[in-house]
């Protein structure tokens, strides 16, 4: 039984696997990235259109601009911690702790954030809405850092429970930690333009 | 690379790789796991929530319905490897390889299956499934406009046939060449013994079927109104099946980022030793540019779905024009993945036909570089002419110059793929079979439709054109008559190879010409009533243009009966047709050198590639 | 193909042409191309027209003028890839085993240029004819802005309703005086419309909360039918109605018929 699976299951080199998975998360970066782009023109679109003079009405609050740097900065702290380890292995346990432990906490601010925004209004019977368009576009920007948020704790939380298995193919592990340094800038460069987009109100 | 051993896959053991979970789980487990997710968001979301609030029936809909896909997924055994990833218990071989299906028989298709060939049939299936459902539909709607005044169905239900016989028809165009082909063939063609993500090849195929029941859900919920481009803000507007359409545009989107991702990589990164870029076959090459194209285009589509479903569960107003919002700003959106979503839907089923012309005409293709420039011109400007479907939007008059100007340079590369194929059939003797014959429907068919599309890119005459049935006709010229015709020439073609038989040729001829004569009567009786005025998407229309739209009813009859002769063609050869020689038609790509079934990994030894698949012919001189 | 076999290239360029022209495949690829193309000329030239809907406006012409032209002018491209297709087709070979090798033309550079320079050619024409057609129109709503008549139309779920400010009615059909030229100001109440006259051969979508323009230059008299070309919910196929382009006498008595009603239309 065993032979036989030994004559089935073939295995490329690890050096060829690595270079494939870092190819295909960039595909989904650039796939990310248009979601990026639709969500930034929608921004400026309905910013500079300002129907109805309602991009943000009167009276309506809007988040401070540091705030939206805030709410970007676990992202591009994790960032900048997996790039260390990535290129110093010695500290590579410790760099993969702090981005994980960034980006919970960078999650939770932008969760505590979404949990008091000061512009959902109450209509006649009561019920609530998002009063303009800059209160919907802020919205759908910070369930885009969420959703990196996620993504990231998930593949930090990887990184950091890898570190501590030694079954694993090293070669392949480099490459991996290559791929997720991809995956790290780009949701840091995304928090980033996401930031700066949330800047003009 | 290890090699495959000699004995055949039903004498081995079946792997058993000992207590894993992956033995247990297959389709039946996801569908239960599925509905007792969605049922359990459904009750537990509507539970002390108002619904006689439109926004929390919303939420309380599309919420389930994601939990169906989220259980189903999570059944099927979809996310092991990713948690086994997580906690650094990757996958052992065993465990890979009975993933793989090995010695599995039938049961493999309704598993999480990362064998590339099984998940190609499964596209197959699922895109002749597709087809059917989107064909009826069409029967439907034609029935209705057979005579006006009509009352076959209600306008509302007119109006849902045509949005869903629409996204029905465009998701299985967007797979159906790339799906089936892609999967099944392409890996094959390159040389590679699978895809290069195995286990998000299944991924991207089970998540696609996840969306069809909660597409087919929009029926039950009272339909969309929207047509398939859900324009805002009457997507805003509409009742509770519009949510059944942005959770599947949702959840197809990660279906085909996927699934693009991977092929492209694959080919990219797998190819056989010595296939060079020049030496990959035409197919490969355009069923890669069409799924790269995918990858950039479609997140809008779905950034503007979930402003959808944002304005329609906790009320944001991206489409409400009282608070700052803009239906521009879905319009523009939809169409920046909408206008290159048609070339990734047109490119795969062309370069299929370029796949097989040289084959049956018995000559190289002609001018291959050509037929890349052809492709990769089409890709990059479709990403810079989304606008000419606004012309009449309003939004931006001055830059209809500029948008018809890039749309109208479209023709250039067009004008290549129209060039390789006759240069190919040039002083050629061709073996008329069917596939063949599609590339002769092809050049009437995309002919018609390309030149049509000039008169619409033209800001003048889409004064006139614009919102009416010409621009159906036109769309369908392309689309059905390019690329389902490409598709189905494929299927002809590739169809010994993925059944091991022969497709029965007289019930595909028979088909042929039903498909292809009442295609055309359906759509040219179809460019009469748009040129003559009448506006698309109605479910009735005046005495003026009767006899336009009687004539498109009877061609639309005879594509029906048609397509259920080729449905009968492929399930009978499929069951017992002629068995198929490994090579039958002579053909110099690489799946034509390994036997049917084919082994697991493909090849006993990796091929070596020397030359370009198209040696074909002898020296003029 | 026998005839192939001992093909020898002529020495010279001019020579190799005329040897190519005078091959009878070539001669029937031209001939068919031909047939072809007068088919396509007589469709755009006699039957296209036949099918559109009476002219109305400068802008109908524009537009069935390029319906016609863009037809005759492509005719010959098409009648190449037909004749050359046909040709194929009708050389073709049947049974169960492959005819025998073709010829292996792997490319010719002068034809790829031809055919791209011709594409381009012919993409310039149409570009160029639909720029300056563009660009007549916006003159002339610039130009004649101030003598036209104003219309606002506004489209709500399911119908039209026209306001004439000059005249102060409203209305519920479209009814203009012939050679004044038009402006329409058009919005909506609800969700996006598209107003299209469809003798006046223009266009322009209805938004909510915004005001979208278009313009027309009446140039015959006759009747008028108005729908709506964008998807607009349950009844979107019964939204139209009609009107006329009147001589301005008969034009002056409806306003005033209607201004005798109290301005608003029956």
């Amino acid at each position: 039984m065993a032979h036989d699976t030994e004559f089935h299951v073939h295995h490329d080199s690890p050096e060829a696997v690595g270079r494939r998975e870092r190819l295909g998360v960039r595909l989904l970066i650039v796939a990310d990235g248009a979601f990026l782009f639709g969500m930034i023109f929608s921004w400026f679109y309905l910013r500079n259109l300002n129907t109805n003079q309602a991009w943000l009405p009167k009276g309506v609050h809007s988040f401070s601009t540091a705030s939206g740097w805030v709410a970007a900065a676990g992202l591009i702290v994790a960032g900048i911690a997996h790039r260390i380890g990535e290129y110093n292995k010695a500290v590579r346990n410790a760099t993969a702790l702090i981005a994980l432990v960034a980006l919970l906490v960078g999650g939770y601010y932008q969760w505590h954030q979404m949990a008091h925004m000061p512009f959902v209004a109450q209509d006649a019977d009561g019920r609530p809405f998002f009063n303009g368009a800059y209160a919907s576009n802020w919205v759908l920007v910070a369930g885009a850092n969420m959703f990196h948020y996620l993504i990231g704790a998930f593949v930090a939380l990887g990184l950091v429970l890898r570190g501590y298995r030694t079954k694993l193919d090293p070669t392949l592990e480099e490459w991996r930690q290559r791929t997720a340094g991809s995956w790290f800038t780009w949701i840091a460069v995304s928090g980033i333009l996401c930031a700066l987009a949330t800047s003009f109100k | 690379m290890t090699t495959l051993s000699h004995a055949p896959a039903s004498s081995r053991p079946v792997p058993n790789p000992q207590k894993s979970l992956i033995t247990k789980l297959n389709m039946g487990t996801g569908m239960v796991l599925g509905i007792i997710f969605c049922w359990g968001t459904y009750y537990g979301m509507k539970a002390g929530r108002d619904m006689t609030d439109s926004h929390n029936v919303n939420k309380v809909l599309l919420m389930s319905m994601f939990a169906w896909s989220v259980g189903f997924l999570i059944g099927i055994g979809a996310f092991i490897g990713p948690f086994r990833w997580l906690i650094g218990k990757d996958l052992t071989d065993e465990e890979q390889l009975y993933l793989a299906g090995d010695g599995q028989g039938i049961s493999r298709y309704f598993k999480y299956c990362t064998d590339h060939k099984v998940v190609g049939i499964q596209y197959l299936v699922g895109v002749m499934a597709l087809l059917g459902v989107g064909g009826t539909m069409a029967m439907m709607i034609r029935t209705n406009l057979a005579t006006p005044g009509s009352h076959f169905v209600t306008p509302v239900v007119y109006n849902s046939l045509v949005g869903l016989h629409g996204i029905t028809m465009i998701i299985a165009m967007i797979i159906v060449a790339t799906g089936p082909f892609g999967n099944y063939i392409m890996p094959i063609m390159i040389g590679a013994a699978d895809m290069a993500f195995p286990r998000l090849n299944a991924l991207s195929w089970w998540v696609l079927f996840t969306a069809v029941p909660v597409l087919c859900s929009a029926w039950f919920l009272g339909g969309i109104p929207t047509g398939w481009t859900a324009y805002a803000p009457l997507s805003d507007q509409a009742g509770p099946g519009m949510n059944a359409f942005v959770a599947t545009i949702i959840i197809f989107a990660f279906s085909t980022a996927i699934a693009g991702m991977n092929i492209t990589t694959t080919v990219v990164a797998m190819r056989a030793k010595g296939m060079k870029w020049n030496r990959v076959p035409i197919f490969v090459i355009g069923a890669t540019i069409s799924v790269a194209l995918a990858i950039p285009a479609f997140p809008t589509f779905m950034v503007a779905m979930i402003q959808t479903a944002m304005d329609r569960t906790i009320a944001t107003s991206f489409y409400d024009a009282n608070l700052g919002g803009s239906g521009w700003l879905y319009a523009n959106l939809f169409w920046i993945m909408g206008h290159p979503e048609v070339y990734v839907i047109l490119i795969p089923g062309v370069a299929a036909l370029m796949e097989i012309a040289p084959v049956f005409v018995r000559k190289p293709l002609f001018s291959y570089n050509a037929a890349i420039a052809g492709f990769a011109g089409i890709a990059g400007l479709s990403i810079l002419v989304w606008a000419h479907h606004m012309y009449m939007a309003g939004w931006m008059p001055s830059l209809n110059g500029p948008f018809m100007v890039t749309t109208e340079f479209i023709s250039v590369p067009t004008g290549l793929l129209f060039l390789v194929l006759i240069g190919t059939m040039w002083r050629g003797r061709p073996w008329m079979k069917l596939p063949m014959l599609s590339v002769y429907a092809f050049i009437w068919d995309f002919l018609i439709g390309g030149i049509t599309g000039i008169y619409l890119s033209d800001v003048p005459a889409d004064n006139y054109l614009h919102g009416s049935m010409y621009v159906t006709a036109h769309f369908h010229y392309t689309l059905m008559g390019a690329a389902l015709t490409g598709a189905i020439g494929g299927l002809a073609y590739w169809f010994p190879k993925m059944t091991g038989r022969m497709l029965n040729e007289r019930g595909g001829y028979i088909s042929f010409w039903f498909v292809q004569i009442g295609f055309n009567v359906l759509f040219l009786g179809m460019f009469i009533a748009g040129a003559t005025g009448q506006p698309r998407r109605v479910a009735d229309y005046a005495h003026l243009f009767a006899h336009a739209n009687l004539i498109s009813t009877m061609g639309a009859y005879s594509v029906g009966l048609g397509m259920i002769i080729l449905l009968w063609a492929i399930i009978h050869s499929w069951r017992s047709g002629k068995i198929a020689p490994m090579n039958p038609w002579g053909a110099k790509t690489l799946e034509w050198t390994v036997p049917y079934p084919v082994p697991l990994v493909n090849f006993d030894t990796p091929p070596v590639v020397t030359s370009d698949p198209y040696g074909y012919g002898r020296s003029a001189k | 193909m026998s005839d192939h076999d001992q093909e020898v290239l002529p020495p010279t360029p001019g020579a190799r042409v005329g040897k190519f022209l005078g091959r009878s495949d070539v001669r029937q690829t031209f001939i068919l191309g031909l047939l072809y193309t007068i088919v396509f000329v007589v469709l755009g030239r006699w039957i296209y027209p036949h099918w559109m809907p009476r002219v109305l406006s400068k802008q109908m012409q524009a537009n069935e003028d390029i319906m016609i032209w863009f037809t005759v002018i492509s005719a010959p491209i098409a009648g190449v890839v037909l004749a050359i297709a046909t040709k194929s087709f009708m050389n073709m070979h049947r049974g169960d085993t492959p005819p025998e090798e073709g010829i292996a033309i792997r490319t010719n550079t002068p034809v790829v240029i031809v055919w791209t320079a011709t594409s381009v050619l012919f993409c310039i024409v149409a570009i160029v004819w639909g720029l300056v057609a563009l660009n007549t129109e916006s003159i002339a709503a610039a130009t004649d802005a101030p003598k036209s008549i104003v219309v606002d139309v506004t489209g709500s779920q399911w119908a039209w309703s026209f306001y004439y400010p000059a005249q102060n009615i409203h209305t519920h059909t479209l009814n203009l005086p012939v050679n004044q030229p038009v402006t329409f100001n058009v919005t909506s109440d609800d969700v996006n419309h598209s107003f299209w006259p469809v003798q006046l051969g223009v266009k322009i979508d209805a938004n909510r909360l915004v005001t979208t323009v278009a313009h027309a230059d009446p140039t015959a008299t006759g009747p008028l039918d108005v729908k709506c070309a964008e998807l607009c919910g349950l009844y979107h196929a019964y939204m139209e109605t009609d009107g006329a382009i009147q001589t301005p006498a008969d034009f002056s008595s409806w306003v005033s018929s209607i201004q005798a009603t109290g301005g608003v239309q029956e």
